[in-house]
């Protein structure tokens, strides 16, 4: 009984999600009708290709309940590295496993360092992303990489398309399809749960929580590197400041997701991020200001967390307006 | 219970050995101050000079009232990442208020006030509505960003004429020392007071241990929430003033390094005195530190991303040492957010 509920409630988020999207997508429609063009659409599906990868790593972290800062500085060391590759001759499919080998090694310390030596999550990750940062600089002391990425077919990932849809966007569905099936269909995903959790439950489990917390850390990167790869497909060339613009989405998107969907996950943070892209998208269009854009999606995420809170729902049960639903919990306990 | 036992044994008065080790983890960062200036000197004898010393102490002067809150609520067990974005806010205000003819004080007065405004919501709804603490200061730092850069359209606010602080930053004593180092000093000093002798300080390391049972003995632990944010938000404010003062102008952009360079002397000033704990006097000397280490890597003629490397480096160490202390002395260490 209480399961059908479950399910019940389950589809009914994620109806009320759909509904969120259209509705936001009609209001954006109705004041400029440009946002339903081919060309804004497809800026659309490039835009949120990125920050769906950087938000997926995300995810990842946040189940275990940690956070991860430093994903603007892997960003850029990553995109300086891949470029600095590329500009060497190599191939771009040697560039992209480089680019993500670093992204393993940079994710797997802070990962161990948090996992298994107990640094504190937030410090460690500025402290990680500040020197990555850094390191960006060492190729070129700053200036843009661009030599060779005409040649490399980089670009590629930008422009092809395949059944009608942009390259960047098959590589989203699959790595969000492959990610929801191991978070929710393997005993994989629901360590990373359980070690979220209740870390010391899942350990008398017999689950490695440590290993979980350092591969959330590790995956996290990965995710950021492919961000960052379609950021400079996009664009053709590499800078330092590539992936700057890629964390506030990311916490944005997966936050609010949970906060619609009851909880953090792999389909929480699509819908979540889909509608960040949205409105960062549809306000560039009507000429909103760049210099807003951070303002609107951090405004979002507060309103979001706020609105969908346990402290906002008590307070509110408390005034007496949501008694039946009480007691219709009761009512499911007999 | 094996916290309080071996807290007691570590009290001043133990043995010989047991005070070498408290002079030690009280003395080595000043003394790393003392080695890495002499580093330096000899070097390039120009950090010694009375315009360099006085553009330390300004830069000092700044750093130490942005973090001033920030410690306590790090020390609390939370974690503020907004307190540079309000500081840019505060900056700006003041630049724009200026620009609409407003008159210093009152534009110095916007400034605090948004700082507080922005402090004490940060502090209800961590503390009141139990959100996670970064995601929180986060969206704050985001709003008052994009705050900032609309009130300048994006650009800088020229300030034109000198306010009742520019005595305050110009240097006396044959030009080494600018006034504001000396309300700055009183001002920790004063905070030092409070974390060292009332209650109240007491409180906030406790609240980093165990919030529940300090709840539960009766603290307003929601009051005190409040009130860190608040003071985190109005000292930010303060400094943001300070650079208005300073820079003569307000600039939107300016927040932006101070995240990592706050956090840097908090934690680095965590292991000093109180060991895994960020406290007032620690936070003053890391501040040194950094603004030594900011000049000389200046004056070596090292790029910005070296110093922005080796400043990561430092604070990662700092922190592995510290948890690693914290871990051996059995007091759990510090937690961050959430």
């Amino acid at each position: 009984m209480s399961r059908l509920n479950d399910h019940f409630r389950g589809a009914a988020r994620v109806l009320g999600f759909v509904a969120l999207v259209l509705g936001v997508g009609a209001v954006f429609a109705l004041i400029e009708p440009r946002f339903l063009s081919h060309a804004s659409l497809s800026g659309i599906a490039r835009h949120m290709a990125a920050n769906g990868l950087a938000a997926l790593g995300l995810t990842f972290v946040v189940i275990v309940r940690k956070f991860d800062l430093s994903i603007a500085g892997i960003a850029a060391f990553a995109a300086m590295s891949m470029g600095a590759l590329i500009a060497a001759g190599l191939p771009l499919w040697a560039a992209i496993m480089g680019g993500l080998a670093l992204g393993a090694v940079l994710g797997a310390i802070s990962g161990i360092a948090i996992s298994y030596f107990e640094l504190p999550d937030i410090v460690t990750t500025i402290a990680v992303g500040s020197i990555c940062g850094g390191l960006a600089f060492l190729y070129t002391g700053g200036r843009s990489i661009f030599q060779n990425f005409f040649q490399s077919g980089i670009t590629d990932l930008n422009d092809a398309r395949l059944l009608g849809l942009g390259v960047s966007l098959w590589i989203l569905l699959a790595v969000y399809a492959a990610a929801w099936f191991v978070m929710s269909r393997t005993r994989t995903g629901m360590a990373f749960y359980a070690t979220g959790e209740n870390p010391v439950a899942a350990h008398f489990s017999g689950i490695a929580t440590r290993r979980f917390v350092a591969l959330a850390y590790v995956l996290c990167a990965l995710c950021t590197v492919l961000a960052v790869l379609l950021i400079l497909a996009e664009s053709g060339n590499a800078e330092t400041n590539k992936g700057a613009n890629l964390m506030m989405p990311a916490y944005a998107g997966v936050f609010l997701g949970a906060a619609v969907m009851g909880g953090t996950s792999v389909v929480a943070t699509f819908g979540g991020i889909l509608l960040i892209t949205m409105l960062l998208d549809g306000f560039a269009l009507m000429g909103v200001p760049y210099y807003y854009s951070d303002g609107v999606v951090s405004l979002i995420l507060l309103g979001g967390v706020i609105a969908f809170s346990d402290s906002l729902r008590e307070w509110i049960t408390g005034l007496g307006l949501l008694r039946p639903r009480a007691a219709r919990k009761s009512e499911n306990r007999a | 219970m094996t916290m309080t036992y071996i807290d007691k044994t570590t009290r001043p008065g133990g043995t010989l050995r047991r005070r070498m080790a408290r002079l030690t983890t009280d003395l080595w960062l000043p003394a790393a101050v003392v080695v890495l200036t002499l580093a330096v000197a000899s070097v390039r004898p120009q950090i010694l000079d009375a315009g360099n010393i006085a553009a330390m102490l300004k830069s000092f002067s700044v750093m130490a009232v942005m973090v001033l809150g920030l410690t306590w609520v790090i020390a609390a067990g939370k974690i503020d990442v907004s307190f540079m974005q309000v500081a840019a806010l505060a900056n700006m205000i003041c630049a724009w208020s200026l620009a609409q003819g407003w008159g210093w004080g009152a534009a110095i007065g916007a400034a605090l006030a948004a700082g507080l405004v922005v402090g004490v919501v940060n502090g209800l709804l961590v503390s009141a509505m139990r959100l996670p603490a970064l995601i929180v200061t986060i969206s704050t730092a985001g709003i008052c960003a994009s705050i900032a850069a609309a009130l300048g359209k994006g650009t800088v606010i020229r300030i034109e004429a000198p306010g009742p602080l520019a005595p305050l930053l110009d240097p006396v004593l044959g030009g080494a020392v600018p006034p504001v180092v000396v309300p700055v000093l009183l001002i920790a000093a004063l905070a030092w007071v409070v974390q060292e002798r009332l209650a109240m300080g007491r409180y906030i390391y406790a609240m980093a241990q165990n919030e529940a049972a300090v709840r539960s003995v009766g603290v307003p632990v929601v009051g005190l929430g409040v009130l860190l944010f608040a003071l985190s938000g109005v000292s930010a404010a303060a400094a943001g003033v300070l650079l208005a003062e300073h820079l003569a102008s307000g600039q939107p952009m300016i927040g932006g390094p101070y995240l990592i360079n706050g956090l840097t002397v908090v934690l680095l000033g965590g292991m000093m005195v109180r060991v895994g704990k960020p406290n007032i006097l620690g936070t003053l000397t890391a501040t040194l530190f950094i603004g030594v280490l900011f000049s000389g890597t200046a004056l070596l003629g090292l790029p910005d991303y070296q110093r922005q490397i080796i400043q990561g480096a430092l604070l990662l160490i700092g922190l592995a040492v510290a948890t690693l202390a914290a871990r051996h002395h059995g007091t759990g260490g510090h937690r961050d957010g959430a």
